[in-house]
């Protein structure tokens, strides 16, 4: 019973999204997110691109119902070294592209939630709010695909356009919260820039 | 207008969008070595300088080879690896095609595997024509069907104002054993159904002259069996019959039949370069009605096309020449063509010849730079007997894999008049 009680804890403390705030933006880390595994990361291994679509929310309620603000989609796009094994390199496509080769896979995980943030501007100290971080792998929607060959392939279009994202893809979701600003501690060396 | 601007839109969005991950893939900065395409028990392997080619890969095109074996002694470009994937599994009709890297024998190079998987039997829908003209208006064909093993079954739906002289709608219906004992012969039942709706001007000059052609007809039928034989590598025929019906616009006058044989050969040579790669497409087709195939229309017609392509790095020059005779009475929609989105383009078919001709001579000069595409029509269509008028265009354009956008213009004295055209071609 006391190591099932473990085991437990220890599951949701993986589930949990630690929030720190730069007195300007607000940054998530989540040690026990991978989202380098699976089929994407046998993508990865097959030589493939593999984009990852992730957003920072804030929202009112516990239900993720009623968003105070949502940041821009990040993308990130990582591609696995077959020479190099082990080894990642990972591009922040937006908003102007920057590279990051030679990764770990956990480095690249970390890496990809250090460039992610969210504005916390105009949010009052005292307010009660919740954060949820959302990833997921892009569709390869490749045009090229659906028009090769004599003729443009309706079933492969309507098949690529009409399938569900996370049937195939996996999707990551970690939450917290309630939060508040003056609770969260702020980044060492950083401050708000007005003040 | 709106919709055609709508369209320009949507197509090039399509023609400036797509993945771009040649940058950042890691691993662009290997070396292709191998290619090779494999499935249960066979495999093909594309080397720099040999092929070891197994029996379920010789039908691939040779367009397609050459891609593959294009991406040997280039830094790999991740991006085109999908779209390969694609064509080879329309090509050998399977179910799926993977694609993966492997790491090769030689440090800092890498072989690329395509895995096949067999299709049991497939459905599949395809856009076979979608064009739009702003003269001529919108033209489009699509077909559905389905395959048990090299049985194909297909339905079509047609709506076309651009090749013929009239504008025809309708459906076909087919039937193909695309391995009748051999991959190198095909037979092929097609039955089609359309109905025709004429422009003013084609009737006019059809009942000007009534003696070169048919009257124009309601609807027509046709039933056509042919057998494909792939006699060597390079040369193709195909010979076969054509049972046609034309249902007389005026009610009560007997049904016309234009009963024919045909046949078609054509060649495909491709010459690779150090730094080039030319095609080279020829073909012949004859048809000919007779009245001992119970035919009401007796002619012969012949065509013959050349298609030479060059292709260097990111410059490309097509010509093609198109010649055509037709000896004899042949119904309308075997006469010759000119000034659609395809042969004399910027001029309008119904300004040329209403009701086509039947000598035809055509030449397209088509240089391409990367997705920019500029192009030069000359030709004429006229009946025997009378003097033949040349006439030109000039055009510019996008084109982006089988996607175009392009105005033309008809070189003629007094005004222009540019003609907008987008679609598929392929």
């Amino acid at each position: 019973m006391a190591g099932l009680s473990l085991s437990l804890y220890r599951a949701r403390a993986e589930e949990r999204l630690t929030t720190i705030y730069d007195g300007d933006n607000l940054h998530v880390s989540a040690p026990g997110l991978h989202f380098l595994t699976g089929k994407p990361l046998q993508r990865l291994k097959d030589g493939a691109t593999v984009v990852y679509l992730a957003q920072l929310g804030l929202f009112e309620d516990a239900g993720f119902l009623r968003p105070i603000r949502l940041a821009p989609i990040d993308r990130f796009a990582v591609s696995y070294d077959i020479w190099d094994q082990g080894k990642f390199s990972v591009t922040m496509l937006n908003p102007a592209p920057r590279t990051s080769p030679n990764l770990s896979a956990g480095a690249t995980e970390l890496w990809c939630l250090e460039n992610m943030a969210i504005s916390a501007s105009n949010l009052a100290q005292d307010r009660s709010f919740f954060i949820r971080l959302e990833m997921r792998t892009a569709d390869q929607r490749d045009l090229s695909s659906v028009v090769a060959g004599p003729g443009i392939s309706l079933t492969e279009l309507v098949l690529r356009l009409g399938k569900k994202a996370g049937v195939d893809d996996p999707k990551w979701i970690r939450e917290a919260g309630p939060l508040r600003l003056a609770d969260l501690v702020r980044m060492p060396g950083r401050g708000p820039r007005n003040g | 207008m709106k919709y055609a601007w709508l369209g320009c839109l949507v197509f090039g969005g399509l023609l400036f969008g797509g993945t771009q991950d040649s940058d950042i893939n890691v691993n662009t900065r290997y070396t292709v070595d191998a290619v090779s395409i494999f499935g249960k028990g066979w495999k093909t392997t594309f080397l720099e300088n040999r092929t070891d080619q197994a029996e379920q890969t010789q039908k691939l095109s040779t367009r397609l080879k050459a891609d593959l074996i294009d991406l040997i002694g280039h830094k790999l470009n991740p991006s085109v690896l999908d779209s390969l994937a694609q064509r080879i599994r329309k090509e050998l009709s399977a179910r799926e095609v993977g694609h993966r890297l492997l790491r090769s024998d030689t440090p800092d190079h890498v072989q690329v595997e395509f895995e096949v998987t067999p299709a049991r039997g497939g459905v599949d829908l395809n856009v076979t024509q979608f064009s739009y003209n702003s003269r001529l208006g919108w033209s489009g064909a699509g077909e559905a069907g389905f395959n048990l093993r090299q049985h194909y079954f297909l339905f079509g739906l047609v709506s076309d104002g651009e090749f013929l002289p009239e504008r025809y709608a309708g459906f076909n219906v087919r039937y193909e054993d695309r391995h009748l004992g051999s991959d190198r012969l095909a037979l092929r039942f097609q039955f089609d159904s359309y109905h025709d709706v004429w422009n003013s001007s084609t009737l006019e000059a059809a009942r000007i002259d009534t003696r070169v052609t048919s009257d124009p007809y309601r609807s027509r039928e046709n039933f056509q069996p042919s057998l494909s034989i792939a006699v060597s590598k390079p040369l193709s025929l195909e010979v076969g019959a054509s049972f046609e019906r034309f249902d007389s616009q005026i009610p009560g006058l007997p049904t016309e039949a234009a009963n024919a044989v045909f046949t078609t050969v054509r060649y495909h040579r491709q010459i690779e370069g150090a730094q080039n790669q030319q095609d080279v497409d020829a073909s012949y087709a004859m048809r000919l009605a007779a009245r001992s195939l119970a035919s009401d229309f007796s002619y012969a017609r012949h065509t013959a096309r050349v298609r030479y392509h060059i292709q260097r790095g990111k410059h490309s020059v097509t010509d093609e020449l198109w010649g055509g005779l037709l000896a004899g009475r042949a119904p309308l929609d075997d006469r010759f063509v000119l000034g659609n989105s395809t042969y004399l383009r910027g001029w309008n078919k119904y300004e040329i010849d209403p009701i086509g001709g039947n000598r035809v001579v055509y030449n397209s000069v088509d240089y391409r730079y990367g997705r920019f595409q500029a192009f030069y029509d000359t030709g004429a269509v006229w009946d025997g007997g009378q003097t033949a008028t040349a006439r030109h265009s000039v055009g510019v354009g996008l084109r982006a894999s089988i996607l175009s956008l392009a105005v033309a213009f008809p070189v003629r004295g007094g005004h222009i008049e540019p003609v907008f055209m987008m679609g598929l071609l392929y």
